[in-house]
């Protein structure tokens, strides 16, 4: 595959230059090529899967450090880094690079100015044309000139004065930029707008809570149900899939009687228009702080001897939920981790909470802990192998409410117990686990990547990152540089596979050695 | 499961942890009361600051440590209240509190910040202020008072702790345990009883049983487990000299000394949860 012949160099040169940039676009959206991993999911199903297989099972554990990239802050990378026309941009909350994919060289940074809000992470960037898009802190979305890091345009996607912040990495469906914002310290409605790429004109806003006081709302009372994680999407029955947040008042669950739908749900909407199509509630009155914003994975498999549409998400609340994307409807519910908290699951395929396990003052011990059986760390699905492969936790929390706590943001206390990490293989048309490969106490941080090869790429509690074989979960290989807090890409350019995972606040490269001779000048 | 556990033998845990020994002081080791379940303490020297300055702090406080310790410093998503924090307690204008900025805790999930000294001379003015205010308060909005956890029955407790529950397998009240509720009190004694975690650093020597590896030679090293993952364990000995081995070639005994715990943790109801809780208040 690889060859020093100058003819060959010659040509690879010359047809770089003719094709010009590598464009995203509304097309290439819909089928990624193998060297770009344009979005935050890599494409729009978020099944995290390549069909790269240079690196195996039997080769990976020969994987060699091809570069680093230190971003030197303090905060860890919580982002994926998105690869487009050669070029990585990875982005920490007000800091965005902009790297050569084949060297680590930085080409530009852009660091937003000081602002008030919440920097406890970020998710990662978008690109469309030449622009990357970038959320803010106090929640503003910023339009870059990829080439140089000039800012083009700033809008403000919600008031950051009120409480919002944003984290997310943008959704693009066609001439729509998708974002979220987060904001559950205070009882605001959940949020997610769209813009126009090309000029950041509001398009649409969908609230998954009605503003407090509007007539006929269903959310009882609730507010809440923040869209802080990336969608998917469905270009076929043209709908974009999204998990909400917990409802608040957060662990006071007094005042907001009902299910307060649409919080901890998974909604179905109209890309053009924001308007709801179907929604699927995964924690009915959420008391435990339980987001259902964990990745909908869209997958067009079989489901029990019958071809289908699925929607799959292993839900912070412990519960793994297969639903008909068509119209919501539930297939399979199951739990992949230490559960207590329901009296069973109701015809709809939820969740019944248990009203002994609400937030109490005398303290109710309730698994999964507040951190959850699973959180924003990305699963995979292995459509060949049928597996749901999943960073998950069984943990155990103590949780208070009485009515000193109030009715306004946390309203309540609730305390760690303890925490055992597993990821975990689940088999998606029974829910049963075909594995569960121990990665120490605590909770982890690392996503999970597959590919068609057979391995599985994640990271451990302590700081391994690891290769695991798909089918049994044993492991392949392992390299300690850092705890990994984003999930890794995979990518081929020039021929040689890539597999991209953070440690820290630095980004590190792995790939196949060259063959000796490829290595001489 | 692909991870080796090595099963700790029933009668090892009964020679090492029956009686627990006293909770010791010093090298900062667990606190024997829950910040959330007592008083905050006093500032030992009452300081003030600029309203600018406490202003200037707000803001900056918000945005690099409110969604963890709360915007109002009285917690948050993950990070303690540092109204009732003993460290806050005992700062003067950032002696203690500047360092622990800039070093942050890694290992319990603060990061480091690098921040200009301006800004963190400002939230240490913020994180005072709201100290200050926060001790005028009559209640607090998180807090959990001993009172509130008063639903067991202690005889209850004392049958369940004997029998269904399996307690008295590892643990007899006699020793130090017979006063574990002299010594721990509200939210701290139930946690403590609900997973008595011993792996921070600091953590009271002792307290659980010794993690024993064996090497190929034969030769045994004894110790504190310091970390275990899939592929290395480190242990500190009894003159605190950290020794790391590859899992691989050693063999382990006692390297999940809690796991008794962490199976009782799917098996409470409230009530049996609530009335050992009850019992072991009583013991004093």
């Amino acid at each position: 595959m690889l060859t020093s012949s100058p003819k060959l160099i010659f040509a690879i040169c010359c047809s770089v230059t003719v094709a010009a940039a590598q464009s995203v676009d509304p097309a290439m959206l819909l089928n990624p090529p193998v060297d770009s991993w344009p979005t935050f999911h890599g494409d729009y199903s978020g099944q995290r899967h390549s069909k790269l297989t240079q690196i195996t099972p039997a080769s990976v554990h020969q994987m060699t450090l091809a570069w680093a990239f230190p971003t030197n802050q303090t905060q860890s990378i919580k982002a994926s880094p998105i690869l487009v026309n050669g070029v990585i941009y990875i982005t920490t909350p007000d800091n965005i690079w902009a790297i050569d994919a084949r060297t680590a060289r930085q080409l530009w940074k852009y660091t937003y100015p000081m602002n008030d809000g919440f920097h406890i992470g970020h998710r990662g960037a978008a690109v469309y044309k030449d622009s990357v898009f970038l959320t803010t802190p106090d929640a503003h979305l910023l339009a870059l000139d990829a080439r140089d890091g000039k800012v083009k345009w700033n809008v403000v996607i919600a008031d950051s004065k009120r409480g919002f912040w944003s984290t997310m990495a943008p959704l693009l469906i066609r001439n729509h930029l998708i974002v979220g914002v987060s904001g559950d310290f205070d009882n605001l409605p959940g949020t997610l707008r769209s813009f126009d790429p090309d000029t950041g004109k509001p398009q649409w806003t969908f609230n998954s809570t009605p503003p407090v006081g509007t007539p006929g709302s269903i959310s009882g009372g609730s507010t809440g149900g923040q869209m802080w994680m990336t969608g998917t999407f469905d270009p076929g029955l043209n709908l974009l899939y999204v998990g909400t947040g917990n409802p608040t008042p957060v662990l006071n669950g007094v005042a907001r009687a009902g299910d307060n739908p649409w919080t901890c749900s998974i909604v179905a909407l109209d890309p053009d228009t924001g308007k709801l199509a179907w929604g699927f509630q995964a924690s009915p009155h959420d008391t435990h702080d339980w987001d259902a914003v964990e990745i909908p994975v869209l997958a067009d498999v079989d489901f029990q001897g019958t071809p289908r549409k699925l929607l799959l998400q292993a839900s912070r609340n412990g519960h793994f939920f297969v639903l008909d994307r068509t119209n919501g409807k539930s297939l399979l519910t199951t739990t992949f981790a230490a559960v207590n908290w329901t009296k069973g699951i109701d015809s709809q395929g939820r969740p019944i909470p248990n009203p002994e396990k609400e937030p109490h003052r005398d303290g109710r011990l309730v698994a999964p802990n507040e951190t959850g059986a699973t959180n924003f760390r990305q699963p995979s699905f292995d459509p060949v192998a049928g597996l749901f492969v999943v960073s998950a936790a069984d943990g155990y929390g103590l949780y208070f409410f009485k009515d000193d706590h109030g009715a306004y943001g946390w309203a309540g206390a609730d305390y760690d117990v303890t925490s055992h990490a597993a990821i975990r293989a689940i088999d998606y048309q029974t829910g049963k686990i075909r594995w569960s490969h121990d990665i120490g106490e605590g909770t982890g941080a690392a996503g999970v990547l597959t590919t068609a090869s057979g391995l599985t790429f994640t990271g451990d509690v302590g700081g391994n990152a690891l290769a695991l074989r798909t089918s049994d979960g044993a492991t392949l290989w392992h390299a300690t540089f850092g705890r990994m807090n984003n999930a890794p890409i995979t990518y081929e350019l020039d021929g040689r596979q890539y597999v991209v995972m953070a440690g820290g606040s630095s980004l590190y490269a792995w790939t196949l050695p060259l063959p000796a001779a490829a290595q001489r000048p | 499961m692909i991870h080796r556990t090595l099963v700790l033998e029933l009668a090892v845990l009964i020679l090492v942890i029956s009686p627990l020994p006293a909770q010791q002081g010093g090298r900062g080791g667990p606190p024997a009361q829950s910040p959330a379940s007592r008083l905050p303490p006093k500032t030992v020297t009452p300081q003030t600051y600029p309203a600018d300055q406490i202003q200037a702090g707000e803001s900056r406080f918000i945005s690099q440590c409110g969604f963890c310790h709360g915007r109002d410093a009285q917690g948050g998503e993950s990070g303690p209240d540092l109204t009732r924090s003993p460290l806050v307690a005992g700062d003067v204008r950032g002696d203690k509190l500047t360092p622990l900025i800039l070093a942050g805790r890694p290992a319990a999930g603060m990061p480091a910040f690098s921040l200009p000294s301006a800004d963190i001379d400002a939230i240490v003015a913020f994180i005072h202020d709201a100290k200050t205010k926060t001790e005028s308060e009559k209640g607090n909005r998180r807090s959990v008072d001993v009172e509130d956890l008063q639903t067991g029955n202690a005889e209850a407790g004392k049958q369940y702790f004997n029998g269904a529950g399996g307690c008295a397998k590892c643990h007899s009240v006699r020793g130090s345990f017979a006063t574990v509720g002299a010594r721990f009190q509200g939210l701290a004694l139930m946690q403590r009883m609900l997973y008595p975690r011993n792996r921070a650093p600091g953590a009271t020597p002792g307290l659980l049983p010794a993690t024993v590896v064996t090497n190929a030679n034969g030769q045994t090293i004894s110790g504190r487990l310091a970390y275990r993952d899939e592929f290395t364990i480190t242990i500190v000995d009894a003159n605190e000299w950290s020794h790391s081995f590859p899992v691989a070639t050693v063999k382990i005994e006692g390297d999940d000394p809690l796991r008794e715990h962490t199976e009782q943790l799917g098996k409470y109801t409230e009530k049996d949860m609530h009335d050992v809780f009850a019992y072991l208040q009583s013991l004093k």
